[in-house]
C-alpha cells in the first residue's frame, strides 16, 4: 500500500516534470508523425485480427442469446452497441498498450541504463520534453483513429459472421445496428481513445524514467508498464461509461 | 607546478556530502579544479568518482555544500542556468551513451541541432566531419552506432562532447572497457585534444596508468573522501599510506620511481 501511495507521488511529480518541461514548446520537429507512422502503422495488423475476431464472436454470442428468445434482429444492435461503445476502444487501447506502450517503455528504460537520458541532460537537452511529448502527440494523434479502424473491423466481421455463418439477412443487421448507435456514440469512443492514449503514453513513459539498473530494470519496466495500462484503462472504460451512458 | 602558481579554480568543490539511502557515497569533499589544466579523479571501483562527476554538470545535487561551476552553484541554479551552463560542458559518458537509433554524424551533431539552430545543413555536416576528423574517424559520418567498436563508439562520445567547442570537458572513465592497444590510443586521443583545445578536462579513472599520462593534478578518493589532490607528480610521490598502497598496485614500482624522479615529467 505505502509502494503504491509512493508510486502515485512519484507519477505526480513525474507529470509536474513533463508539463514544465514541455509548456509551451513545440516537440522536436519530425519526431511527432515517425512515432505516429511507427505506433499507427505497425499496429494496424494486430488491431485489425483482434477487432475481426472481436466481432465474430460478438456475433455469435448476441445470436446465442438473442434467438431463442425470437430475436436474432438484434445482433446487429448488440455487436453496434457493445462493439462501439466498449469493445473497440478497449481493444485499441490494449493492443496499443501492449505494442506500442511496452516498446515504450522498454525503449526509455534502456536509454537509462545505458545513460542516454544522463547524456540528454548533459546537452542540455530536457529528456522529458524530447522523449515524452513526440511519443504523447503521436499517440494522441493515432489512437483516436485506430479505434475507428477496430470499430469498423469488428463491424465487417459481425456483419460476414451474420449473413455467411448465421444465415441471417444482411441487410437486417446493419439496419438494427444503425439503430443500435448514434452519432455521438462515435464522439464518445474517440473520446476514450484519446483519453486511453495519453494514459498509455504516460504511464509507459514514466515506468522508464524509473527503471531500475540492468537487463532486470529494463523488464520489471515494460511489465510495469503494461500491467499498469491495462488496469487504468478498463477502469477509467468503466467511469466513461458511466459519465457517457449512466 | 605547486598549488600557489595553479590557474584559478574553474571548478569549485565545497564541503559536498552525498548519500543514497544509509549509503554516504562523497563525505566532505573540497577541491578546486583549475582552469585549462587536466585534473584526474581516480580512486578504486564504488568510492564515488562518477557520482562526484555528475554533481559537477549538475546531474545530482549535493546533499550539503556547495558545487561551483565558472563562479555559479550548479545546485541553486534553475533550470535555464543550468542548461546554459552545460551549454559550456560537454561530457564523454562511459560506455559513449551515444543514441542507437541515430547515425554517427546525427550523434555528432545532436548538440549542434538543438544549440545552433542558426547553423545551417551543410556548415553543421562541416562541423561535424572536423570533429569526426579530430578523433581519428573521418568518413564515419554515415555509419550506424551499432557497427562500431567500444573503442570507437568512445571515439565518437568524444567529437560529441567536443563539437559544441565547450570550455570544460568532463571524462567518465574513458578507458573501461576497452583493450591496452584502445586504451593507450583513446589516452593519446586526450592529451590531442588538450593540446588542440586548451580547455579544462576534469578525467574519472581507475587505470592509473592512462591517468598519470594525461593528467596535470590528480585527486584520489577513499571511501568517498579526498585524501589526496594536488600536481601530478606531488600526488605519486605521496607518502600517505592508501594513496601509496593505490598507486603500488597499480603501477610498476621502477616506473613510478622514474616518474617522481627530480627533472622527470609526469606524462612524458
Amino acid at each position: 500500500m505505502i509502494a503504491f501511495i509512493t508510486g502515485i507521488g512519484r507519477f505526480g511529480l513525474f507529470l509536474g516534470a513533463f508539463a514544465r518541461a514541455s509548456w509551451r514548446r513545440p516537440p522536436p520537429p519530425g519526431m511527432v508523425m515517425a512515432e505516429a507512422y511507427r505506433i499507427g502503422v505497425k499496429s494496424l495488423p494486430v488491431l485489425l485480427i483482434i477487432s475481426a475476431f472481436v466481432g465474430t464472436n460478438l456475433a455469435l454470442q448476441g445470436y446465442n442469446a438473442f434467438a431463442p428468445l425470437g430475436g436474432s434482429r438484434l445482433v446487429g444492435m448488440f455487436v453496434s452497441t457493445a462493439g462501439i461503445r466498449e469493445m473497440a476502444p478497449v481493444i485499441a487501447a490494449a493492443m496499443i498498450a501492449a505494442k506500442a506502450g511496452t516498446e515504450m517503455a522498454s525503449h526509455i528504460a534502456v536509454m537509462r541504463i545505458r545513460e542516454q537520458i544522463d547524456a540528454l541532460e548533459a546537452m542540455a537537452v530536457n529528456p522529458m520534453w524530447y522523449l515524452i511529448l513526440p511519443r504523447l502527440a503521436g499517440i494522441v494523434l493515432v489512437l483516436p483513429a485506430l479505434t475507428i479502424v477496430a470499430i469498423f473491423a469488428t463491424l465487417c466481421s459481425a456483419y460476414l459472421v451474420t449473413i455467411w455463418q448465421l444465415g441471417l439477412n444482411g441487410a437486417v443487421f446493419l439496419e438494427f445496428a444503425r439503430e443500435g448507435i448514434q452519432g455521438v456514440d462515435f464522439l464518445y469512443c474517440m473520446t476514450k481513445g484519446l483519453v486511453f492514449g495519453i494514459i498509455i503514453a504516460l504511464v509507459a513513459c514514466f515506468f522508464g524514467f524509473e527503471a531500475g539498473r540492468g537487463p532486470e530494470g529494463v523488464g520489471k519496466a515494460t511489465n510495469g508498464a503494461v500491467v499498469t495500462v491495462s488496469v487504468v484503462v478498463v477502469f477509467l472504460n468503466y467511469f466513461m461509461s458511466e459519465l457517457f451512458y449512466g | 607546478m605547486d598549488r600557489a602558481s595553479a590557474p584559478a579554480p574553474v571548478i569549485e568543490l565545497e564541503g559536498v556530502y552525498k548519500s543514497f539511502g544509509e549509503t554516504q557515497v562523497l563525505h566532505d569533499i573540497s577541491l578546486g579544479i583549475p582552469a585549462g589544466e587536466t585534473t584526474a579523479i581516480i580512486g578504486a571501483s564504488g568510492t564515488g568518482k562518477s557520482v562526484l562527476l555528475k554533481h559537477i554538470i549538475g546531474l545530482l545535487r549535493p546533499d550539503r555544500g556547495a558545487v561551483r561551476v565558472f563562479g555559479q552553484d550548479v545546485a541553486a541554479a534553475s533550470e535555464r542556468q543550468l542548461y546554459a551552463l552545460r551549454r559550456r560542458m560537454g561530457m564523454l559518458f562511459q560506455d559513449g551513451a551515444l543514441f542507437d537509433s541515430l547515425t554517427v554524424g546525427q550523434n555528432v551533431g545532436f548538440p549542434l541541432e538543438h544549440h545552433r539552430k542558426a547553423l545551417g545543413p551543410t556548415e553543421r555536416q562541416r562541423l561535424v566531419d572536423e570533429k569526426l576528423e579530430w578523433v581519428g574517424l573521418p568518413g564515419f559520418s554515415g555509419r550506424g552506432i551499432a557497427s562500431l567498436s567500444g573503442g570507437q563508439r568512445k571515439r565518437v562520445g568524444l567529437a560529441r562532447a567536443i563539437v559544441m567547442e565547450p570550455e570544460i570537458i568532463l571524462f567518465d572513465e574513458p578507458n573501461s572497457g576497452l583493450d591496452p592497444l584502445t586504451s593507450e590510443a583513446i589516452d593519446q586521443l586526450i592529451i590531442d585534444m588538450k593540446r588542440r583545445l586548451g580547455i579544462t578536462f576534469v578525467v574519472i579513472s581507475h587505470d592509473i596508468v592512462g591517468t598519470v599520462k594525461v593528467a596535470d593534478h590528480i585527486g584520489m578518493l577513499y571511501e568517498g573522501r579526498l585524501v589526496e589532490f594536488g600536481p601530478t607528480r606531488q600526488v605519486l610521490a605521496s607518502t600517505d599510506p592508501i594513496v601509496k598502497n593505490f598507486l603500488r598496485r597499480n603501477l610498476d614500482t621502477a616506473w613510478l620511481a622514474g616518474l617522481t624522479a627530480p627533472g622527470a615529467r609526469a606524462g612524458s
